[in-house]
C-alpha cells in the first residue's frame, strides 16, 4: 500500500464519520410561546415542574420532567426547582392524577384548603410548570437479521424510524392564581440503524432535544427575559 | 463417557430453561405511601382487616387460559390504610376481630374489602401502557355491628412501557398508582358520601 492509497483511505474514514455525526445529529426542534402574563421570580422563590397523568393512552414520563427540571436548575440565571416526586409526596393526595387541579380555577379552591396553602407556603413556590406530552415513534422501516454459527455470529441489514416528541408547558403563576403562558415544543428526528456483522446505532436524540429547548425557553420565560 | 456428562448438563440446562419460561410470576407489590395532607375528623374509630383482604391475590390468566401473574397485593392495602386512616382519623384503633370492638369506646369501625381486580397488560389492549383497576367496597359499621355506611369505590393506575423494565416491575408501578389513587379518593370523599354525611352530622 503506497502513500496515495494510505491517506484516500484515511479521507474516505473521515468522510464516513462526518455522515455519521450529521445523520446522528439530525434532529429539528420548534419552539412556540404564548406569553400571557409578566412573569419574574426572587431569588427565595421556587418552581415546581409537574407532568400530566390525565389522559387514558398516554402520560407524560417522569425522566421528562426530571430532565426538564435537571437543566432549569442549572447554568445561568439557574431556578430553585422542587423535585416532581418530593412535591407530589408532600401535597398527598392534592396532586395525584384524580385530583390535581386542571384549570387554574381548580387551583384557587386548593389553595383555600390551608393545609395545602401552608405546604405552597414551605415550598416557596411561585410557579408550577404542567408538562404535557409524549414522544411517538412512527414510519419504521427496512430489517436486520442475525445469524450464529460454529464460525461466528453477524448481523446485516438496515433499519430506520422516525421520533416525533410533542411537548405543552403551561406556566401557572401562585401569586395571581393565574395562567401566564404556554410553550410548545415539537422536535424530530430520523434514527437509522444500519448491521454490517455488527448494528451500529445511530440515534436521534429527540426527547433529549426537546427537553433541553424547552427548559431554556421556561427558564428565560420564568425570569422575564 | 465425557459426552454423556455434556449432554446430561444441556439436558439440565434445556429443562431449567423450559421451567423457567413456563410457571407463573409472582408479583407481591411493593410500594411506599406518603401520609395524607389532610385535617383530621374528629373521630375515633376502629379498623378490622379481614382475612380476605390481609392475603388477597389476583390471577391473570393468558391467552391461552395458562396462569401467566400472581400478583399479591393484600399486604400493601394494608400498608396503605395504616398510614392512611391515622391521618385521617383523631384515634384508630387497629383490631384483629369485631369482638374487640364494643369494650374500646370507638365511634365506628371501618371494614374494607376488595371487589375485584383487574389488570391489562400492552400486549393484550395494543396500548403502550400497564394498567390496574381495583373495586372496593368500603364499610363503616356501629361498635355492634349495623351499618352506618357500605359503598363502592374504584381506584386506577397507570404507567408506560419503558425499553429496561420487566412486565412484573411495571405491574408493580401500576398497581402503587392504583393504591395511591385509592388513598387520595377515600381520603378526600369520605365525608362527601351521604350515608357517612349524615352520620357526621347526626353525632
Amino acid at each position: 500500500m503506497n502513500l496515495y492509497s494510505l491517506s484516500k483511505t484515511s479521507a474516505m474514514r473521515q468522510l464516513l464519520l462526518a455522515a455519521l455525526v450529521l445523520l446522528v445529529s439530525c434532529t429539528s426542534t420548534t419552539i412556540d410561546e404564548f406569553r400571557q402574563g409578566e412573569t419574574g421570580i426572587s431569588s427565595t422563590e421556587t418552581v415546581v415542574i409537574l407532568g400530566r397523568r390525565q389522559a387514558s393512552d398516554y402520560e407524560t414520563r417522569a425522566e421528562f420532567v426530571s430532565c426538564v427540571g435537571e437543566r432549569m436548575g442549572r447554568g445561568e440565571n439557574a431556578l430553585q426547582i422542587v423535585p416532581e416526586q418530593e412535591f407530589v409526596d408532600a401535597m398527598f393526595p392534592w396532586f395525584e392524577p384524580r385530583t390535581a387541579p386542571l384549570r387554574t380555577r381548580d387551583l384557587e379552591r386548593l389553595m383555600a384548603e390551608n393545609v395545602v396553602a401552608e405546604k405552597m407556603l414551605d415550598f416557596g413556590v411561585r410557579y408550577i410548570v404542567w408538562l404535557d406530552g409524549f414522544t411517538e415513534r412512527t414510519d419504521r422501516s427496512g430489517s436486520i437479521s442475525c445469524t450464529v454459527g460454529p464460525g461466528g455470529a453477524g448481523c446485516f441489514g438496515f433499519g430506520s424510524w422516525e421520533d416525533d416528541a410533542k411537548f405543552d408547558a403551561r406556566i401557572w403563576d401562585i401569586a395571581s392564581m393565574s395562567s401566564v403562558g404556554t410553550i410548545s415544543t415539537d422536535a424530530t428526528g430520523q434514527s437509522y440503524l444500519p448491521a454490517l456483522i455488527i448494528p451500529i446505532p445511530l440515534i436521534a436524540r429527540v426527547e433529549a432535544n426537546a427537553c433541553s429547548r424547552l427548559a431554556d425557553q421556561l427558564k428565560n420565560f420564568v425570569n422575564g427575559s | 463417557m465425557k459426552n454423556t456428562g455434556l449432554n446430561r448438563s444441556l439436558l439440565l440446562l434445556l429443562l431449567l430453561f423450559g421451567l423457567s419460561s413456563c410457571g407463573v410470576s409472582n408479583v407481591v407489590i411493593d410500594g411506599s405511601f406518603p401520609t395524607p395532607n389532610i385535617n383530621k375528623m374528629p373521630i375515633a374509630i376502629a379498623v378490622y382487616y379481614d382475612d380476605a383482604l390481609k392475603d388477597f391475590a389476583y390471577l391473570e390468566y393468558s391467552e391461552t387460559g395458562q396462569e401467566e401473574f400472581n400478583i399479591e397485593s393484600g399486604k400493601s392495602h394494608v400498608q396503605l390504610f395504616n398510614v392512611v386512616l391515622p391521618a385521617m382519623f383523631d384515634r384508630v384503633v387497629f383490631v384483629d376481630s369485631m369482638e374487640e370492638v364494643p369494650t374500646l369506646g370507638v365511634d365506628a369501625v371501618f371494614a374494607p374489602a376488595i371487589e375485584e381486580f383487574q389488570l391489562a397488560l400492552p400486549m393484550k389492549t395494543k396500548l403502550d401502557v400497564f394498567e390496574v383497576w381495583i373495586k372496593y367496597n368500603m364499610r363503616l359499621l356501629t361498635p355492634t355491628g349495623d351499618y352506618i355506611a357500605d359503598w363502592v369505590l374504584t381506584s386506577y393506575g397507570k404507567t408506560p412501557t419503558e425499553t429496561f423494565r420487566s412486565v412484573e416491575g411495571a405491574i408493580n408501578d401500576a398497581a402503587v398508582v392504583a393504591l395511591r389513587d385509592l388513598a387520595s379518593s377515600f381520603a378526600l370523599s369520605f365525608n362527601q358520601v351521604p350515608e357517612v354525611r349524615d352520620w357526621l352530622n347526626n353525632r
